[in-house]
């Protein structure tokens, strides 16, 4: 008997060490790294990369994982994008974005007396989720690990629970209202999680298991889905089985551009990598590596370029496999140069927004600046509308021991997307995302099978064939101003990723005539930007504030070392195995 | 399990204070601590009104026997509302003003613990402090005493809870059961 104790002992104590690994804000690592929203999720992913997976099995491990400890903002029922960079030098873009159903047309909602913005909350708000389809693309792709090893760090952190956060706590009790109307099972026998509670997600445990033990089609062609069309039927929801059948998660190159000799690989419309490296090809036209995170010269010029960036945005990102739109046009580079002409780096935009548009046309076909400017610029209809785009979201970064590197993000558009709660997970509110009303011509107006835009933006920064940096952040409207403060902070102002992630942030959009800002800056460069250059001053008191994202990133030092950098905005953690 | 603690001028609050309804309920602060509170109301078959931002003249408060302030500032919930904390403290005291002068029992309660202990929370608590009748606070809230201080400065019993539905049992105590 003693002796048994003993072996058994000697097991769980290897096996502890072969599950170990580090986890805190920032970690440094050469064994691998993840760095998520939470902690739970980011172990999931570094105890992966432990057992020998690589970063894609990471990747599948950490996405389900933050589906249970963050079920307010992402999960099955919800789409992301990823960017996968891999060590052979192969690249691939993974769009798991949502798409509109069949039955959801504006007629339809006329019939019903209704318009898409009074329904974002409700069954018929959702749109086709693409999280698992994504993850099967993944792990075709490249996954080492069967789907049944990558699910289980979910199904364990659902079936015996983990301590909520702050985070968790507040965005319940942000919701409550809501949930309480309509996902009453989600929440504490009717009243909010509080932090620090065990959370049990006993369903979304059992959902998972099914999903391993029938397969991911199961969501897509079998049983689960037939469930899925019933449950859409009682509750008055436009999406069908035929709708699932139809998903697929597309593959794709991602889309590369550079900044001062780095290489990035950002995502394809109707995500918003061309938005990036416009705005990024904008400010490469000025010397900011001679200025500081705090000069209000550079606030300045990075302000008005990201307004330019997300004025253009609007006409010119759609789903591709609709619009025919100039993006390779709008990410060129002699395009950005005529952006570069229109800011003034003396004082801010003085005529609404709407009319520094630019036209993307002429450089879709590979005209120089010089030629573009020369002939008349052929006039440009404002084919956009106004959506007001949510903060939820999530972003995690994954780089393995060999080199392979994942930018995914996921989403649920809103936190708890529509609030309408199936089987332990959320469905996403995606159809937000469509122009609320049918406008002629508008690139975003609702479609059946259409993507619809979005503001996220994962990216991995290359130097010289070596991945350098892993970016991405959740923040709706203000994703691009956090993805361009936070490049420009690692390659202008050559910062070490952990006081990028930690310094105050502004943001710069086409809707917003203020210059909104964390607290944090000099008040002289706060001075200096309202007084001299006229800017309309928004401070956010506190510090840090969600509001401007919450992005976790990983660096790889020359000698490569990666370090990890979880949010401070959103109580983030990088995780790496300790082998 | 919950702890009434007695203020100084009240020998019995048992004896003393017993809740009647109909309540009306209101947010001190737009936190979703109040539609948390009428969740146990319902629990606890308490005849209730709910009105998040009701104000002095839209409400007949001789129907009511006691009024409930459930307090918790929240920027998001204050912005949804479009009103700013000045405008809401002078919104729950003018209410307090018009309760204490038709006799209602006056409950000031914080149902979200720690989390709702910021200036602006403990501005209203105190603004309303004059006019309460009985507090009703989860116990994480009280960690520095704040509440205890106000309860035994104004003589008013201090009812705590550790969890949000243990309010479920203080309620039970102090509600008057209809015959």
């Amino acid at each position: 008997m003693r002796k048994t104790v003993l072996v058994l002992a000697v097991v769980a104590l290897l096996f502890t060490g072969m599950i170990a690994t580090v986890t805190a804000p920032t970690v440094a690592s050469s064994n691998g790294m993840v760095a998520a929203v939470d902690r739970y999720a980011a172990e999931a992913g570094a105890k992966i990369l432990e057992m020998g997976g690589n970063a894609i099995d990471a990747a599948i491990a950490v996405s389900l994982a933050l589906g249970v400890v963050e079920p307010y903002a992402s999960g099955i029922g919800g789409e992301g994008y990823a960017v996968i960079t891999m060590a052979d030098g192969s690249k691939f873009a993974i769009d798991f974005r949502s798409t509109a159903p069949m039955l959801a047309t504006y007629e339809a909602l006329t019939e019903k007396g209704l318009r898409i913005g009074t329904i974002t909350r409700t069954p018929m708000g959702i749109c086709v989720p693409g999280v698992l389809a994504g993850i099967r693309e993944a792990w075709l792709l490249g996954a080492t690990l069967p789907f049944s090893v990558l699910a289980q760090p979910a199904i364990d952190l659902a079936r015996n629970g983990f301590l909520i956060d702050q985070t968790f706590s507040q965005t319940t009790a942000d919701n409550y209202e809501l949930l309480l109307k309509n996902a009453f099972e989600f929440l504490n026998e009717g009243f909010v999680w509080e932090t620090g509670t065990l959370y049990k997600n006993p369903e979304l445990a059992d959902t998972l298991e099914r999903i391993v033990e029938e397969g991911i089609d199961t969501f897509y062609f079998g049983s689960l889905a037939d469930e899925i069309e019933e449950f859409m039927i009682e509750t008055d929801g436009f999406m069908r089985k035929s709708d699932l059948e139809i998903y697929n998660a597309i593959i794709r190159e991602p889309l590369h551009g550079t900044y001062r000799g780095y290489d990035l690989f950002v995502p394809h419309p109707p995500v918003s990598g061309p938005q990036l490296l416009a705005v990024l090809n904008t400010l490469e036209n000025y010397n900011l590596p001679a200025m500081s995170w705090d000069d209000p010269l550079a606030i300045h010029l990075i302000q008005q370029a990201l307004i330019l960036g997300d004025i253009d945005r609007r006409t010119y990102i759609s789903d591709p496999d609709f619009h025919d739109l100039p993006y390779e046009g709008f990410m060129s580079k002699d395009y950005a140069k005529t952006r570069f002409m229109v800011i003034n780096p003396g004082r801010v935009f003085d005529q609404p927004y709407a009319s520094y548009l630019g036209n993307a046309y002429p450089f879709q076909e590979g005209a120089t600046y010089e030629e573009a400017l020369l002939a008349a610029f052929a006039e440009v209809a404002s084919n956009a509308s106004d959506i007001d785009e949510s903060p939820s979201t999530t972003h995690f970064s994954i780089v393995d021991k060999d080199g392979n590197a994942v930018a995914w993000t996921q989403t649920l558009s809103s936190f708890f997307g529509t609030t309408t709660y199936f089987k332990g997970f959320f469905f996403n509110n995606e159809m937000g995302n469509y122009a609320s009303s049918y406008r002629p011509g508008d690139v975003i107006n609702l479609t059946g099978g259409m993507r619809p835009r979005t503001t996220i933006c994962p990216t991995v920064i290359m130097k010289d064939g070596e991945v350098r940096w892993v970016v991405g952040t959740p923040g709706g409207a203000r994703i691009m101003s956090m993805m361009v403060n936070l490049v420009v902070e690692l390659i202008d102002f050559n910062l070490p990723v952990d006081k990028a992630i930690r310094l105050p942030k502004f943001t710069g959009m086409w809707n917003d005539t203020t210059l909104r800002i964390e607290a944090g800056y000099p008040e002289t460069t706060l001075n200096f930007l309202e007084k001299v250059l006229g800017h309309k001053l928004n401070i956010y008191n506190t510090y840090p504030d969600l509001y401007f994202g919450g992005p976790n990133i990983i660096a790889v030092e020359e000698n490569g070392m990666m370090i990890g950098a979880g949010s401070i905005r959103r109580g983030g953690f990088a995780s790496a195995p300790e082998f | 399990m919950f702890f009434v603690s007695t203020g100084l001028a009240l020998k019995d609050p048992g004896d003393d204070l017993r809740l009647e309804g109909p309540f009306l309920v209101t947010s001190g602060g737009q936190s979703p601590g109040a539609l948390q509170f009428t969740v146990i109301a319902k629990m606890v078959n308490i005849d209730y009104t709910f009105e998040r931002l009701v104000k002095v003249g839209e409400v007949d408060i001789s129907k009511f026997k006691t009024f409930v302030v459930v307090v918790g500032a929240s920027g998001k919930g204050l912005g949804a509302a479009g009103i700013d904390i000045d405008v809401e403290i002078n919104r729950v005291v003018e209410l307090a003003k018009l309760a204490k002068a038709n006799d209602l029992k006056i409950v000031i309660c914080n149902l979200e613990g720690v989390s709702r202990r910021g200036v602006s929370s403990d501005r209203i608590v105190t603004a309303l402090a004059p006019f309460a009748s009985v507090y009703f606070i989860k116990t994480d809230a009280n960690e520095d005493g704040f509440f205890t201080e106000l309860s035994k400065e104004a003589g008013v019993p201090l009812a705590t809870f550790d969890v949000t539905v243990g309010l479920k049992d203080v309620l039970a105590e102090f509600v008057e059961k209809p015959n």
